[in-house]
């Protein structure tokens, strides 16, 4: 299969069940909303070493906040239960609460519940106040700059991580150029996330390693310097391959996601750069979720 | 299906308990069998067949029409269904009630919605004294619902509530939120003396500066308080009839207190509302 004279690989993208929330941040304008989301989601790029995935889904206008300040909504992903409620609470406290004039507030209300304000509350140190509206239950925490509300909890959703696909451009300018247009029109899909710095991947990874300390290492077979070195996956005229992760709140995001990055990469065209899409799979043992590149695209 | 209407079909004397009269309690019954229901009436007994026209079938929605105030118990710990009341009701309306929602459409007497556990009460008229506030010798007062008065209430709004709200679109009497374990009180218009009298936790909020504050509340100065914007939020988008709370700016002066009593309860009296109608 080619589109304006890229190539679709017939393969599959292999991703695998996790677990979600959404978190709400408001504040008192859109800008110090940004700083607190984009504190939450530092370093939570893979939860192979961060424990967590997470990125901004996206903005939210007065009128669909809670609170009605402009807000941002923020999707997390994690392996379980468990790790989610390690890592949310932790990073609300120290990346949300310590962000002047921000709140935050449960962005999925069904299912089992992890805690937010649960734990945050006993920052109050006493001065905490819990308020019901509505059958939700706030925290009002005595801070600073006047008072931090947070919900209690926030519910947890099943999930899918690890939608991928794989851009082989002439250079590494090509392929960003692609990429950055993909990540684009991915944000614009609900209930997606790119968690990567700017959902672009510039390393990504195979199972295992020659060393036992560790369980990823280089994914050799699309390393372009290692062509003639290695089983390489790619042919001569392939300088930089980048790749797009996906994480979504269910198979039907995540296929729409990947179906609309690769449209926009398909743009450029091979005129631009662009060679083949291909995607990460495991031979199909990591995870029960197969995303098939042909399938997607026809 | 058409709702259960009960048409009132005498003037009663005495006090009229109506606590068999809820949607629980009908369930399953036919208008034969609703009939024949005996009701405490004074120090005797009336039954359902004589003291009210029945007609519809669907007992999760029942009206009670011609009410009067010697209609008692109405809602007794109903947990689930809609009880609508065109015309005025005695004491103890929705006491205990666990769910559903009560409307009246006229004056209530005392005990509205006292113990009650969850459900709305709405109320389209003037109410007696310690709405939402707990029986002599109970310890908590509604421990969670809702209750809406569009017009005045009495004294003792909210007397040992331990959660849900209040909210008076008129003016409150003395004692407004009184012995409050914790909770939500909203005044729109003035409230009496001694507001918050004894109160643990809790939040009343006040329109109106009231005329005297005890001296165990310390003023906390003016504030703009987060928590007040998302609680108008929130009522606001609970239907047209709160579009009063879009109008309310969030700014408060606030009064921690009783520091008789632990002293974590507040009274934030709010600095500007916006002109225009209000809740009603």
């Amino acid at each position: 299969m080619k589109i304006n004279g890229v190539t679709i690989d017939n393969t599959f993208a292999e991703a695998f069940p996790m677990k979600a929330t959404r978190l709400i941040i408001t504040a008192m304008t859109l800008k110090w909303a940004y700083r607190a989301a984009n504190s939450i989601r530092g370093f939570a790029s893979s939860v192979i070493a961060c424990g967590i995935e997470a990125d901004i889904e996206r903005e939210l206008s007065p009128k669909e906040t809670p609170d009605g300040r402009p807000g941002i909504s923020v999707m997390m992903f994690a392996m379980s239960k468990k790790d989610l409620d390690k890592q949310v609470p932790t990073r609300v406290g120290q990346s949300v609460m310590t962000t002047a004039t921000t709140a935050c507030y449960a962005g999925i209300h069904t299912g089992e519940k992890i805690s937010l304000g649960k734990s945050l509350r006993y920052f109050g140190d006493g001065y905490q106040i819990s308020k019901v509206i509505n059958d939700r239950r706030y925290w009002r925490i005595p801070v600073m700059h006047g008072e931090f509300i947070c919900e209690e909890t926030t519910g947890v959703a099943p999930a899918v991580g690890g939608g991928n696909f794989l851009v082989l451009a002439k250079t590494s300018r090509h392929g960003l150029a692609a990429c950055e247009k993909a990540v684009e029109a991915i944000q614009k899909v609900p209930d997606v996330i790119t968690a990567f710095p700017g959902g672009v991947v510039g390393s990504g990874s195979k199972v295992g390693s020659k060393y036992n300390f560790i369980n990823a290492s280089t994914n050799e077979a699309y390393c372009p310097t290692l062509k003639g070195q290695v089983k390489s996956a790619l042919g001569e005229e392939v300088g930089s391959v980048l790749e797009i992760v996906i994480d979504g709140l269910s198979e039907e995001a995540i296929n729409e996601a990947m179906r609309v990055g690769i449209q926009e990469v398909c743009k450029f065209g091979s005129a631009k750069g662009i060679y083949r899409v291909s995607a990460g799979n495991y031979g199909g043992n990591l995870g029960p979720y197969h995303f098939h590149l042909r399938k997607l695209m026809k | 299906m058409k709702g259960l209407t009960f048409t009132l079909a005498f003037k009663p004397q005495f006090g009229l308990d109506l606590s068999p009269l809820t949607p629980d309690r009908l369930q399953g019954l036919n208008q034969g069998q609703i009939k024949r229901i005996k009701l405490d009436y004074g120090k005797g007994k009336v039954t359902v067949g004589e003291a009210f026209t029945l007609t519809g079938f669907d007992c999760e929605n029942i009206e009670i029409r011609r009410s009067v105030d010697k209609l008692m118990r109405i809602g007794h710990e109903m947990s689930h269904g809609t009880i609508t009341i065109k015309g005025a009701v005695g004491d103890y309306a929705g006491q205990g009630m666990k769910g559903g929602s009560i409307f009246i459409n006229g004056n209530v007497g005392s005990w509205l919605g006292c113990n009650m556990r969850n459900g709305h009460i709405t109320v389209k008229g003037n109410v007696g004294d310690y709405p939402g506030g707990a029986m002599p010798g109970d310890i908590e007062g509604m421990t969670d619902g809702f209750i809406c008065i569009y017009g005045d209430a009495g004294n003792c709004v909210g007397d040992r509530m331990r959660r849900g709200m209040i909210i008076v679109d008129g003016s409150a009497g003395d004692y407004c939120g009184s012995r409050m374990a914790a909770g939500t009180i909203i005044v729109l218009d003035k409230a009496g003396e001694h507001v918050g009298f004894n109160m643990k936790r809790g939040t009343i909020v006040l329109a109106k500066k009231p005329r005297h504050i005890a001296a165990t509340f310390r003023s906390c100065g003016n504030l703009k308080m987060q928590f007040l914007r998302l609680l108008f939020k929130q009522l606001a988008d609970m239907g047209k009839q709160f579009a009063v709370f879009k109008r309310i700016d969030p700014e408060v002066h606030r009064y921690a207190g009783d520091l008789a009593y632990k002293g974590k309860g507040e009274i934030l009296i709010l600095q500007a509302i916006k002109t225009g109608n209000k809740a009603a």
